[in-house]
């Protein structure tokens, strides 16, 4: 990887404060970009040129789209133009639609630095700036790493009063302290994530994807012939465990390949201007800068098989970054697969805490939660039945599916039965702390000043069984912390104690308590 | 009464309401059994010239459910659907089978919008919508007559302050 490209483009050091100057992107994205495109394209070129089927329209517009795809990246090199001033961020693009987005500088959230493996051959890399609304945020595409960090430096130092949170003592020392750190040993529990099966998964379909460019029946080739074959003549006692071995092995090499390049040299420091600075990546390197104040939160996550063998991932709570399936991409984790006494660790250590949040003791739901949580574990197996069934009479599936999908019955309660023990609440320290879910089990601390309303919710049949369901809204993240199935009774009390002078008012004056 | 040692919010939404939403579940089922009825009658499409009898029978079915519904749905609802705003937080009760109660702060007020469709038009309402910066937590004010809903909306913005701070 090559640092060559740092004396390229680099904007003059401080411009004047009456009228800053614009800069352009660097001209090294017209090589990477188009390089990018082309490999991604490789089978629909190489079926083009190689194999001389011009006559095939669907390849002829996937050609298309790729020239179409490079010269808006040269257009939009063309023509971009970004300036920093006291107040905002601005870039303007494009020549036949003009675009000029604007952030201000006080609405920022987060700084995000990507350098996916193009971008790394000349040094480049994306600085994207978030505002915290989805689709507002401004991306360079094509900065050097030095212009990047300088950049990153000079917009998260706030302009003005708007100081955040910090003791005295962090404000004196301005040095970083390393927060979470990667061990090489964690990466044990990379198998027992679920991220290779989406590897797998992923790979799977560009081989297809490939397959189908060329005109190429994946199964008369070779070796997947001879194993089609075998498949086809041995029985399915054998087949099938052998199948399962087969992706297992796959899914741990693809889960631990994944771990090593996502997250190998893992960092998660605090700058003494009160920035959260996250950064990882083999391959592809991320760093991502959270302001401090901007933070809610933070979250543990264990699947199912990471938490039979004790471990978790730990991941922030940000105004301005998403949470849930795929806050990896999102750029919030703060810790990967590791011991879960590391993930509460983190946790503390982010939030200035003593104890994590999410290790309060938790307040168990009612036992009708209970039900609940195993009707619906069921309902969705019986519908599996059910399909399966009406699947076989048809002959649509093979006739051992209906007779395979009873197992998942069993399998659903006790689903639904460690969905129900996930259950719980509390209020501790100043957090509220939620519970839930069994695939994959959520702990949730939010600080109670990042609340900003309160949704309560029972449907018929919640009523009826004295439940209710209390979402505390946030700015941060999906924007509510659940509290699944909690007793009704307890509902009100706990908003009038996370947030109180809010809830008094509407109170019942016989109920008052 | 919400059970829950809440009290309801003290404003009822118009009384317009409620042919608005008999309306509105009305042209929702005119759809559903118009198709039944075309296949029954015209004897084309999936079943060709054979309609088995079973499309009466859910056509018969169609129909009890939806004047059932008409009937019970929009005075249930407009039972439940109440609002109040106070000067710190506006609060609402909605949905009939499955209820909500929303609470906001004022001071986390983010937008005030007012909002008319065209059948709301028709009978003369509008609906208010609170946003918060949670993408989880907008509050909706819905069928109120468009004079009452004008003026939630100023009341709301003047006392929110709209502009100053980012209410997160």
């Amino acid at each position: 990887m090559s640092q060559a490209a740092n004396s390229v483009d680099l904007p003059p050091a401080p411009p004047p404060p009456d009228e800053p100057p614009w800069h352009r992107l660097n001209p090294l994205v017209l090589i990477i970009h188009p390089l990018r495109e082309l490999i991604r394209y490789i089978p629909v070129l190489v079926g083009l040129f190689f194999f001389g089927r011009s006559g095939d329209t669907q390849q002829w517009i996937s050609l298309t789209v790729v020239v179409a795809l490079v010269l808006r990246g040269v257009l939009h090199w063309a023509t971009a133009r970004y300036r920093i001033t006291g107040e905002q961020v601005e870039l303007r693009s494009g020549v036949v639609f003009r675009k000029a987005r604007t952030v201000p500088r006080d609405r920022l959230r987060t700084v995000d630095i990507t350098a996916e493996w193009h971008h790394r051959l000349v040094g480049l890399c994306a600085l994207k700036i978030g505002t915290g609304q989805r689709d507002k945020g401004l991306i360079l595409d094509g900065v050097t790493r030095s212009t990047a960090e300088r950049l990153r430096t000079e917009l998260l130092r706030r302009p003005s009063a708007e100081r955040p949170r910090t003791p005295a003592s962090a404000v004196t020392s301005p040095a970083e302290e390393v927060l979470a750190s990667m061990d090489r040993r964690w990466v044990r529990f990379a198998p027992f994530t679920f991220s290779g099966v989406a590897v797998v998964g992923a790979l799977a379909g560009a081989a297809y994807q490939i397959a189908r460019e060329l005109h190429v029946d994946p199964v008369s080739l070779g070796p997947l012939r001879q194993l089609a074959t075998w498949a086809s003549d041995t029985s399915a006692v054998l087949v099938v465990p052998a199948g399962v071995l087969a992706l297992l092995v796959i899914v741990t090499a693809a889960s631990v390949l994944g771990y090593v390049l996502s997250y190998w040299n893992f960092l998660v420091t605090r700058e003494g201007s009160g920035t959260l600075h996250i950064r990882h990546g083999l391959l592809t390197t991320r760093s991502v800068s959270i302001e401090e104040s901007r933070l809610r939160g933070v979250q543990i996550k264990e699947a199912l098989p990471l938490r039979l063998v004790g471990g978790g991932r730990c991941a922030a709570v940000v105004t301005g970054l998403r949470t849930g399936r795929g806050d990896e991409r999102g750029g919030g984790l703060l810790l990967p697969a590791a011991p879960l006494g590391k993930a509460h660790e983190v946790a503390a250590r982010v939030l200035r805490e003593t104890n994590d949040p999410t290790t309060a003791g938790l307040r168990r739901h009612p036992k009708a939660a209970a039900r609940r949580r195993v009707i619906r574990a069921l309902g969705w197996a019986l519908l599996l039945v059910v399909a399966s069934w009406l699947g076989g009479l048809v002959d649509a599936v093979p006739s051992w599916l209906p007779g395979a999908t009873l197992v998942l019955l069993p399998l659903s309660v006790l689903v639904g039965l460690d969905r129900y023990r996930s259950l719980g609440h509390t209020l501790a320290g100043g957090y509220l702390v939620s519970r839930h879910g069994s695939l994959t089990r959520h702990t949730v601390a939010l600080r109670g000043d990042g609340i900003i309303g309160w949704r309560l919710h029972a449907s018929f049949f919640q009523r009826r069984a004295g439940l209710m369901t209390v979402v505390a809204t946030t700015a941060a993240g999906r924007g509510g912390c659940h509290v699944t199935d909690m007793a009704a009774a307890e509902a009100v009390p706990l908003v009038g104690a996370a947030m109180p002078g809010l809830v008094e008012q509407f109170v019942e004056p016989t109920a008052q308590r | 009464m919400t059970g829950i040692g809440l009290r309801a919010p003290r404003q009822t939404v118009s009384r317009r309401a409620i042919p608005y939403w008999t309306v509105r579940a009305l042209l929702g089922w005119l759809v559903l059994a118009g198709v039944q009825c075309f296949l029954l009658v015209v004897r084309r499409g999936p079943f060709g010239a054979h309609s088995p009898a079973v499309l009466s029978v859910t056509l018969a079915v169609t129909i009890v459910l939806a004047i059932a519904h008409l009937l019970v749905m929009p005075r249930w609802r407009f039972r439940v659907h109440r609002w109040e705003i106070t000067p710190t937080a506006v609060y609402t009760q909605s949905g009939w089978f499955d209820q909500e109660w929303r609470i906001a702060p004022i001071s986390r007020i983010q937008t005030v919008d007012t909002e008319r469709g065209p059948l709301e038009q028709l009978f003369g309402l509008a609906k208010v919508t609170v946003t918060t910066a949670s993408a989880a937590g907008p509050l909706h004010i819905k069928v109120l007559d468009t004079q009452t809903a004008q003026r939630v909306a100023e009341d709301l913005a003047a006392a929110a302050g709209l502009g100053g701070g980012d209410a997160t």
